[in-house]
């Protein structure tokens, strides 16, 4: 097995093992999703395409906050206790460790987010009595644009919480969440709805911001890391 | 070539030195004491060699290479820091285990099983590393810095928080890995005592200098002041005076019928007994004095600061 699939199985497990992150991220999935999408039900009535595209609104906030909620496992406690030093001294270079721990917590993010998409689906059908069909754009959202924001976000996130001290991690670890969630209500702004066109700018965003993470990271020193430790 | 060499290594820190002009070697197979203050600058030193910290000038090798720049030859290389490398959340097998898919083990169950009963957390096995004493967390850790059969392992205070039969247990662990892997040890530990044990070599840093750096038996040998201590059948008194005058004994003390004295010269021994029988005093024992690795030391660190 490669070094990227150790580190990001390892990342996996964890997260599914960290019970407080779980139900804290379960509680937002559950409850953010709901209440956003039963009100957006309630004012599009029986507009389906306006609903499913609150839906695709919803899960990709929901997907980033996932990640942030993750990344404070695999990057920043491992920080904090110490154990990141001895992760450094092993023949792995500081690229392939970031890229397996962004993958490794990419995918309980996105499985919290498709989690997300299920809940508002089946809450605008049962309780706004709105059946919400399977539309191709939403599964396009949900399988393509979601997961680079998530991967992208976890990943700059999971640099920033490698390079900076404790104190500015949480402040600019805020400061990154509500980054990305303006970015995505400006671009829905921008693009509203569910379109071809939408899916196409938000995925080429993503892919930037992902360009952006992985550039960010390779600047990102042993060095740097060691010194913040706190 | 040796395992560890380091020649003029210097760093600071925001203006402050660190280290200034560092050199010493680690041979092949050696167990190497490195000694220090607090704040001395040893976990730095630490850091660089491993590669996490850049030196600010003078060079550094393990094993003839830059572990910075060079992913392979830090698998030949194991370390122990403070803090043991592990998640409180998965079981002792599984944290051996990811550290086995890093290194690329071979066959990682089996070694993994062979480390466990190793350090006697093999009943342990699949609990989590949470639920664990600070002294069973210490002997994995040990386990994970030697799991890939490194050939430099790096020990930051492995007997930390260890209770007095865990701390031998991990002493003797270190001298067998030693013996028997031909393993270099780089041991940075407070525990004087056990770095006299084990040790064949030291260094003792001060103010970011290195004050003394050779083998322990030099170092403890080397007082300039040999030094004997003499146990008599009764009239300890007596003997002082009959001995305290002799041109040779430089110093004397009595302690009971005990006699404690300094000699010109290690070859006087013999003539201080003649002495003393020729007066007709009866000796139990004779027992030639070393200084202790502690007295060397706080002499060094205490003329650091006494000098600062």
């Amino acid at each position: 097995m490669s070094t990227f699939a150790v580190i990001a199985r390892r990342e996996i497990r964890l997260a599914f093992r960290n019970r407080s992150a779980l139900i804290a991220g379960l509680i937002f999935a559950v409850w953010f999703p709901v209440m956003t999408v039963l009100g957006i039900a309630a004012s599009a009535g029986e507009d389906m395409a306006a609903i499913t595209a609150g839906i695709a609104t919803v899960t990709l906030p929901v997907g980033v906050f996932m990640g942030y909620l993750f990344c404070a496992d695999a990057f920043l406690r491992e920080k904090r206790d110490g154990s990141i030093e001895t992760l450094l001294c092993a023949p792995v270079s500081l690229r392939r460790l970031w890229e397996g721990k962004a993958a490794g917590v990419a995918v309980p993010a996105y499985l919290m987010s498709l989690v997300s998409a299920v809940v508002a689906i089946a809450a605008v059908s049962t309780l706004a009595s709105a059946p919400v069909a399977a539309e191709p754009l939403l599964l396009l959202h949900l399988a393509a644009v979601v997961p680079v924001w998530i991967l992208a976000a976890a990943g700059l996130i999971g640099a920033a919480q490698l390079a900076l001290g404790m104190r500015e991690n949480q402040i600019l670890g805020f400061a990154l969440i509500f980054g990305f969630i303006f970015l995505i209500v400006a671009l829905q702004g921008v693009v509203p709805g569910l379109s071809l066109t939408t899916e196409a700018i938000l995925a080429a965003v993503g892919l930037a911001l992902l360009a952006l993470a992985r550039f960010i990271a390779g600047k990102v020193t042993k060095e740097r890391i060691v010194r913040t430790i706190p | 070539m040796n395992a560890v060499e380091v020649r003029g290594l210097s760093r600071s820190f925001n203006g402050r030195d660190i280290l200034r002009d560092v050199s010493f070697t680690v041979g092949h197979g050696e167990i190497f004491g490195y000694l220090g203050p607090n704040g001395a600058g040893k976990t730095t030193t630490i850091r660089i060699l491993l590669g996490l910290l850049a030196p600010g000038s003078g060079e550094v090798r393990v094993l003839g290479s830059d572990l910075a720049a060079d992913d392979d030859a830090r698998a030949r290389v194991g370390v122990l820091f403070e803090n043991n490398g592990f998640s409180d959340r998965m079981s002792a097998a599984d944290n051996l285990a990811y550290y086995a898919g890093l290194y690329g083990i071979d066959d990682p169950a089996e070694r993994v099983d062979e480390l466990l009963a190793l350090v006697g957390l093999t009943d342990r096995r699949d609990d989590p590393v949470g639920t664990f004493s600070t002294g069973m967390k210490r002997k994995l850790g040990i386990a994970r810095a030697i799991l890939h059969r490194p050939e430099v392992v790096f020990l930051d205070e492995p007997s930390s928080g260890l209770d007095p039969g865990a701390q031998r247990m991990v002493r003797d662990l270190i001298v067998e890995l030693s013996r028997r892997e031909e393993m270099t040890v780089f041991l940075n530990s407070h525990h004087l005592d056990e770095v006299q044990r084990i040790c064949s070599t030291v260094a003792i840093l001060a103010g970011g200098r290195i004050r003394a750096f050779d083998s322990v038996a030099n170092l403890t040998a080397a007082s300039g002041r040999p030094a004997v201590t003499v146990a008599l059948a009764g009239a300890g008194d007596r003997a002082y005076e009959a001995v305290k005058s002799l041109p040779y004994v430089t110093g004397c003390d009595v302690d009971g019928d005990r006699l404690h004295c300094t000699l010109a010269d290690p070859a006087a021994t013999p003539d201080l007994v003649a002495a003393l029988v020729g007066a007709g005093f009866r000796i139990e024992e004779v027992r030639r004095s070393s200084r202790s690795l502690e007295e060397i030391y706080l002499e060094h660190v205490g003329q650091r600061e006494g000098g600062a």
